[in-house]
């Protein structure tokens, strides 16, 4: 009896225990798909009340101090009816030092929703005090605008009829609303025609998709309401297409160089955990993720986008259309097309964009991504790119002068743009060519070119690399083999790591970079499971048996055969034949594969897994639900 | 009135009047930004706007704070009436900094200079990262007028109006120089260049002369209202000049800001040029250079402070604003308002 007694009190203390860790913490989940629609609501929810709880309970400060008390917290207690008294007074404090920008605007937007019936009148005018007091500054990122304009959008509704002089931009609640209005369907517009500039990105998706939560969720608007929440699916959708047991991996529009190499921490690996459970949530659920859980329980996860994300059992193909950041200057074009190759199999993933100058500093745009029973800690991850850092590319895409920026954007978030050593960015001298999971990459450097290199990035979680005497370096990351091929003699050099954007320090976590210092190169990466070969050798021989050929003068090129039995030719700055076939990007749709496709310019995009499909139709408005 | 007590009066009305003509006709502002690498997003206390050299030496702060404040103007009849360029675009004021209206949309972003046509003060002109933008309501609507302008190379850094006649306007633009003669409807090239130009300046000695300088192809002049340019030999094309000023209390002095050369300095009318960075620290990165209503020049040294020099350069000494960046000196005609 006694010995039951005390049973129960441990089992008792473990279940606690395993309730209170929260899942950053944890074991990794499941990546079997959970196809009771209850079980997996009720799953949803649960992690959704795990994030509300976390964050009322002092999130990452740990402290119950109202004193301490951050926008997000009183979120959260809100949400719980939680000392709101004290949340109406810590608004007030906050309310006095008001913020600028766009990640000021989109929390205070929250707490003025959340806290309609739930604060005092006193915190409340405090949020309105200060959106008339603060000049609110816009940016220049869509990402930027996305939130100051849903931002200003719900505000204006929020306080409608209002005068001018009430409000930091010197415009009526009318002329904010409708200003802020035409900007959000001229964003969808161009989204769902030609797709977003920040494509992919591994952080910024939260930038996206929590204001537009709001929108859906707050605006009275109904045309505006369904748009937020038609947008919001758009965004799960891509999100569940392109990730690997939840991962988001490259191409991306802006990364940093934490999400580069161990794909998983990202801000996009909470919102897989929250929507489909088949990651662990970074630390601190994402930081500002915590605002999408208050209005998290409103969002139903379409059984179709569910599907996608957790269905790896059979391979597919996606390619897509994307933009480039608007070159301001020295561009033909203001914002050229980006084509996207994603293809993705149970064991790993690959993908890419043509190359070229897309995003100056925080561009990622091939890789192979072996998929990670827990991707924590993992550098999971393979490429190559051309280390470009160039005052004339950043003078294209920004409004300042070139001569200082170089130097300023290592102390503003990103410290490796001027590195030799970098591992992230795009350069106008990389051109890439994808089919399945091959990718060539070539290079065609200028000799006067700051960084006269590539950089090959080899994971400290590779095992049993060999460097063969047939030029292939071989090397198996999680249960995918991988052949890399550089087309020109090389040395390694150990990988720094700079662990934040203000880190000072760089630290050793293990990788290391194949340096090759000639300007005309070239990489070449098959990738294939271990399950399709007998061993590690047959995959060797079945590589070295595989017909190339290649040069590099006068311009870089490539016949390869790949593992796939696909005869490649590819010569830079051309366009790339496959079995004789030109790859006709001028054909691309916004999206077209198994699961999400859209003609470019239709505004409609179809999501589709076996039977299941949801059409979002941004011309009607309309969201389309059938069993096919 | 007796005789005595007249001529007191008189000699005071007298000495008045004189202390009067001594006075400086211009104030003196600066758009400086103290940003401290603020990104969007970040916490960092910033310290920017306008700034006023008041009577006693001090910059002193006006209106708001704004963390890209690019350029500022005000309307020659009304000194409460403010624009200011930034970030968000073009703002406004007609209270004299109490109240501020974003002018622009969406449509505009990242304004560079603007511009009032002093013989049509309600015509505003934009300087924007894609063309120009032009107002004939003080703002109140912007339209764009970019007819002449090439559809890609449009950037447009400065903007400056022949004080000689109205609708008369200069654009330094990523292609060249581009002018217009009937207030922005149609433009064309006066200069060509390969890369941005810079900075555009009239003479406040002579309207028919200005001044342009440009990031690779140095810098040049015209003695036509900018019909015409000649290149100044004697101005290096090594570096990107960032800004010439004039000196309204001297013809012959003009000085360059150079992002590398630093601070050069002439005072035979940009016949020759000398280098003025002794005492200025190095490397040579001077954000802007300005003179003041009284010949004094300033530097503004990047992430250094503002530099004063009452020789014209010879040497320097330390003035306020450490860790600015001074985007615009503005000189005004002193102003009854």
């Amino acid at each position: 009896m006694k010995r039951a007694f005390t049973s129960v009190l441990i089992f008792s203390f473990s279940a606690l225990f395993v309730a209170a860790q929260p899942a950053f913490e944890g074991p990794p989940p499941s990546t079997a798909p959970v196809l009771d629609p209850a079980k997996r609501r009720a799953e949803y929810l649960a992690r959704v009340n795990e994030v509300i709880n976390w964050a009322a309970d002092g999130g990452q400060a740990k402290t119950d101090d109202p004193a301490k008390l951050d926008l997000a917290m009183i979120a959260a207690k809100i949400v719980l009816r939680e000392d709101l008294l004290g949340c109406s007074q810590r608004v007030i404090n906050l309310m006095s030092d008001p913020g600028t920008g766009p990640f000021w605007m989109f929390p205070t937007v929250c707490i003025a929703y959340l806290g309609r019936d739930h604060l005092s009148s006193e915190a409340l005018a405090s949020i309105r005090t200060a959106w008339r007091t603060t000049r609110q500054l816009r940016g220049d990122t869509e990402n930027h605008w996305a939130m100051y304009y849903i931002s200003l959008y719900l505000m204006a509704e929020l306080y409608p009829n209002e005068p001018a002089e009430s409000w930091y931009s010197g415009k009526s609640s009318s002329e904010n609303l409708a200003e802020a209005r035409s900007y959000l369907i001229h964003w969808m517009d161009l989204a769902t025609t030609v797709g977003q500039g920040e494509f992919n990105p591994t952080h910024y998706i939260g930038e996206y998709v929590i204001p537009l939560q709001f929108l859906a969720n707050w605006a009275k608007d109904p045309v505006m309401k369904k748009r937020g929440a038609m947008m919001l699916d758009w965004l799960f959708a891509e999100l569940a297409a392109n990730t690997l047991n939840g991962v988001l991996r490259g191409p991306n529009a802006r990364t940093d160089e934490g999400s580069a190499i161990e794909r998983w921490q990202a801000m996009a690996s909470y919102f897989s955990w929250l929507l489909f459970g088949n990651t662990p949530p970074t630390a601190g659920y994402g930081g500002w993720g915590l605002y999408f859980a208050p209005l998290a329980a409103n969002y139903e996860v379409p059984e179709v986008i569910y599907r996608i994300a957790t269905d790896r059992a059979g391979d597919y193909l996606q390619r897509d259309r994307a933009r480039v950041r608007r070159f301001w200057r020295y561009s033909d074009e203001l914002s050229p097309p980006v084509y996207k190759t994603n293809y993705l199999r149970r064991d790993y993933a690959v993908g890419s964009t043509r190359g070229g100058l897309m995003d100056v500093i925080q561009a990622h745009v091939w890789d192979v991504t072996w998929a990670e029973a827990d991707p924590r800690g993992k550098h999971n991850t393979m490429f190559s790119l051309h280390p470009f850092s160039s005052m004339w590319a950043m003078e294209s895409m920004f409004v300042t002068y070139p001569e200082p920026m170089i130097k300023a954007v290592t102390f503003e978030g990103k410290p490796s743009y001027d590195s030799p050593d970098k591992i992230m960015g795009s350069s106008p001298y990389e051109r890439v060519c994808q089919d399945l999971d091959t990718v060539i990459a070539l290079y065609d450097i200028p000799a006067d070119t700051r960084f006269p290199h590539i950089n090959g990035f080899f994971s400290k979680d590779l095992v049993n690399i060999s460097e063969d005497p047939s030029g292939w370096i071989f090397a198996q990351g999680g249960k995918t083999y991988l052949a890399y091929r550089p087309l020109a003699p090389y040395h390694w050099e150990k990988y720094l790591h700079h662990s934040s954007g203000w880190a000072k320090v760089r630290r050793d976590l293990g990788g290391r970079l194949l340096v090759s210092p000639h300007l005309k190169n070239g990489t070449i990466v098959q990738a294939a499971s271990a399950s399709e070969f007998k061993d590690f050798a047959a995959f060797k021989a079945a590589i070295n048996a595989l017909s190339l050929t290649f040069r590099l003068e006068p311009t870089p090129s490539v016949l390869f055969t790949s593992l796939r039995g696909k005869k490649l030719a590819f010569t830079f700055d051309q366009v790339p034949t496959v079995d004789g076939r030109a790859i006709d990007y001028a054909k691309w749709k916004l999206f077209e594969g198994p699961y999400l496709n859209s003609e470019l310019n239709s505004r409609k995009l179809s999501i589709t897994h076996g039977k299941l499909e949801r059409v979002l139709d941004f011309n009607t408005l309309i969201v389309t639900d059938r069993i096919k | 009135m007796n005789t005595k007590i007249s001529a007191f009066i008189l000699f005071g009305l007298l000495a008045l009047r004189t202390l009067a003509a001594a006075a400086p006709a211009y104030d003196f502002f600066v758009c400086a930004n103290i940003n401290r690498n603020y990104v969007i997003g970040s916490k960092i206390v910033t310290t920017n706007g306008i700034f006023q050299r008041d009577a006693a030496g001090e910059w002193q702060h006006l209106g708001y704070n704004d963390t890209g404040i690019s350029a500022l103007a005000f309307d020659p009849r009304d000194r409460n009436v403010i624009y200011t360029t930034g970030l968000n675009g073009l703002w406004r004021s007609l209270d004299g900094g109490k109240l501020w209206r974003m002018c622009n949309d969406w449509t505009i972003t990242e304004a560079r200079d603007v511009a009032v046509d002093p013989h049509a003060p309600d015509h505003v002109y934009l300087a924007l990262p894609d063309g120009v933008a032009f107002s004939s309501d003080r703002a109140q609507t912007l339209v764009r007028r970019e007819n002449g302008l090439p559809a890609r190379g449009k950037y447009t850094q400065v903007l400056q109006i022949d004080r000689a006649r109205a609708g008369r306007v200069l654009a330094g633009c990523e292609l060249g120089v581009y002018l217009t003669e009937d207030a922005a409807l149609h433009w064309r090239q006066v200069l060509p260049t390969k890369e941005m130009v810079l900075d555009i300046q009239q003479s406040p000695h002579d309207p028919l002369v200005w001044l342009a300088v440009t990031q690779s192809a140095g810098a040049w002049r015209s003695v036509d209202g900018g019909q015409s340019w000649k290149q100044l030999a004697a101005v290096p094309t090594t570096h990107p000049l960032y800004n010439i000023t004039f000196d309204v209390t001297n013809a012959q002095r003009l000085a360059i800001g150079s992002w590398g050369l630093g601070a050069l300095t002439s005072e035979d009318g940009g016949q020759t040029w000398i280098d003025r960075n002794a005492g200025l620290p190095a490397p040579h990165r001077v954000w802007r250079v300005g003179v003041d209503p009284t010949g004094q020049l300033y530097a503004s040294v990047v992430a250094e402070t503002l530099f004063v020099s009452s020789d014209f350069g010879r040497t320097w000494k330390p003035d306020s604003l450490a860790g600015s960046v001074v985007n615009k000196f503005l000189i005004q005609p002193k102003s009854a308002h």
